[in-house]
């Protein structure tokens, strides 16, 4: 009697909760939709195609783990992950130190700093096809080329840039600095302007002022900033892909093939979905180890006061 | 009292040198980011102009639209600007109008699964968009839609950081007026359309903004889904230009027409911008 009464219970409770949770669904439907059709199909058939060796079109045969086994041996994948890490090591402490820089320069009431920081911040709504447009000009190796008329009025002499072998990295490093320093620059100044100026009164009138004042008062309490920031722009920095694209296509000599254009070779130049595929999966876990261990060290939240 | 006093005009007093020493450096970078579009809309209006050397005149004479009608005449500029456009605002406006839907659904229903859809959303949200490009591809062309405007707008047809922004936006609105608007008898429609939308509006504004000049700027995602020249949009269409190897004046007449759409949102729509980078920067 009593188990029945439960179960009948029960049942009218499931109908009630069924009432009640229909209306909602047709608010989700075209997200839910739209996030299976390009994300969890994908995402399975990343796993799937990564133990197929085909080109799409006509051949498909099943390979199990060996475009895994591949990946231990891939001499040009192991070069384009060194040229990922190499990009990155460069991007990552000159966007920082550049972008916290002019905040702190233009984190102050003068007149005009409202127009200097949307100036600032021009290069990143710029496609990065325009971006690749301008700077392919700008780096041009030739000697009345504008990047070698500047250096030769300081006495260098005309650079070869993006088609030499050992600084074509480092002009795309420049690029994306160009590109990102703004948008950080905007963080950072959020960061800056959210510390209480009670925190800067107090420590003055406990005698700190100067570098004191930023070594014992900005400096830690931009720590939850710096590490938003650093992760943020390290996934950024592992996913570079445009400006190499279409101004080096990988080179010289595949000095700038990155991890991403090496996956896009695969795929689109020799036709090698299933190892795409494969290398695909790579990359997501490499990101998201990264990630992990940067949030991990370098501490988010609020434990920092 | 005292030490506020005797602190702070040494503190404020301006000081002349190292404020004239301030406006120097910032003026060198303002140099920096400003001068290749200077150039860049210098160049465009170059006649005859192969290369870009320095010392550059900056005003042309004379000044000329060849390099446009060049442009117009020899590539697709004017099909890819109309598909970018076409792109972007059904894009801007799906995105928008779902992420309003959904954030609504997230912040006000109670449905079977509520919390596993909004864990498996945020799931992709931290997921890097590139390590998903082959997959993607891969997907879209077992279905035929490769060269498909439905291959473009498609994943911008939602957006999940909108729907996370939006649902915030919804969960600031005191109940209250849900409750009146149900006692007058009003249904979950009327509730979010009437009720609570007109009070997301900025938020919605900042939501549209940011995915316009995500979409307008896209390129890995669009490149790999058209083939076509006629389906490409504008970037991926000057990415082929800037790898042709055409003169300068070409190659800057299409950087200004892919730099002045993103400027004129930019000029409009500034705090917008601003507010959405400090909304989804400083939480972290």
């Amino acid at each position: 009697m009593a188990v029945a009464g439960s179960s009948q219970s029960n049942n009218a409770q499931f109908l009630k909760r069924l009432r009640s949770s229909l209306p909602w669904y047709p608010f989700i439907v075209i997200n839910a939709l739209v996030f299976v059709i390009f994300n969890l199909v994908p995402w399975f058939s990343m796993f799937r195609y990564s133990v197929l060796k085909t080109d799409l079109l006509s051949t498909r045969e099943f390979v199990g783990l060996d475009h895994f086994l591949r990946m231990l041996t891939d001499a040009k994948l192991h070069k384009a992950m060194l040229n990922t890490a190499w990009f990155t090591l460069m991007y990552i402490p000159l966007l920082v130190g550049i972008s916290l820089g002019v905040a702190v320069l233009v984190n102050r009431p003068l007149r005009g700093m409202k127009a200097f920081r949307a100036i600032y911040f021009l290069p990143n709504i710029t496609s990065v096809a325009v971006l690749a447009l301008i700077f392919r000009r700008f780096l041009s190796p030739r000697p009345d080329g504008p990047l070698n008329f500047l250096i030769g009025l300081v006495g260098i002499p005309p650079q070869k840039w993006l088609i030499d072998l050992y600084q074509a990295m480092p002009s795309i490093v420049g690029i994306s600095l160009w590109e990102a320093f703004g948008y950080f620059m905007v963080i950072w100044l959020a960061g800056l302007q959210a510390i209480p100026n009670e925190l800067y009164d107090a420590a003055k009138v406990d005698g700190a002022n100067g570098w004191r004042l930023h070594r014992y008062v900005t400096i830690p309490l931009l720590r939850p900033t710096a590490a938003f920031i650093i992760v943020i722009a390290t996934i950024g920095a592992l996913q570079v892909f445009g400006s190499i694209f279409i101004l080096t296509g990988g080179g010289p000599v595949n000095a700038t093939t990155t991890v991403v254009y090496q996956i896009y070779n695969e795929a689109f130049n020799f036709g090698r979905f299933g190892y795409a595929s494969a290398l695909s999966i790579l990359f997501f876990a490499i990101i998201l180890i990264i990630a992990l261990i940067q949030s991990r060290y370098l501490r988010f939240g609020d434990d920092v006061y | 009292m005292s030490v506020s006093e005797s602190s702070s005009p040494s503190v404020e007093k301006p000081n002349l040198i190292r404020e004239t020493i301030i406006y120097i450096l910032m003026a060198v970078v303002a140099i920096t980011t400003v001068g290749p579009f200077l150039i860049m809309l210098s160049v465009s209006l170059t006649q005859n102009i192969r290369f870009i050397t320095f010392p550059i005149e900056l005003i042309p004479t004379p000044i000329t639209l060849e390099n446009f009608q060049t442009l117009f005449a020899r590539t697709d500029a004017l099909r890819w600007l109309f598909n970018s456009v076409y792109v972007a605002v059904i894009s801007t406006l799906g995105g928008v109008i779902t992420s309003s839907m959904a954030g609504y659904a997230f912040a006000r229903g109670n449905f079977w699964g509520k919390n596993v859809i909004f864990m498996l959303f945020l799931g992709i949200l931290i997921m890097p968009d590139t390590a998903l490009i082959v997959p993607q591809f891969v997907v879209l062309s077992r279905l035929g839609l490769v060269n498909t405007y439905s291959a473009l707008i498609g994943p911008w047809f939602a957006s999940i950081f909108g729907t996370f922004l939006l649902r915030q936006a919804y969960l600031s609105i005191p109940r209250d007026y849900d409750d009146a608007a149900t006692i007058d008898g009003a249904n979950l429609w009327q509730n979010w359309w009437h009720v609570l939308m007109p009070q997301v509006v900025p938020t919605m504004a900042t939501l549209a903004v940011l995915r316009f000049m995500g979409n307008w700027n896209s390129f890995f995602y669009p490149m790999i889904v058209t083939s076509k020249s006629d389906m490409r949009t504008l970037t991926v269409g000057l990415g082929t230009v800037a790898r042709s190897g055409g003169d300068a004046g070409l190659d800057m007449a299409g950087a200004v027409l892919g730099f002045l759409p993103t400027l004129l949102v930019f000029v409009l729509m500034q705090r917008y911008i601003i507010r959405g980078i400090s909304l989804s920067g400083v939480k972290g």
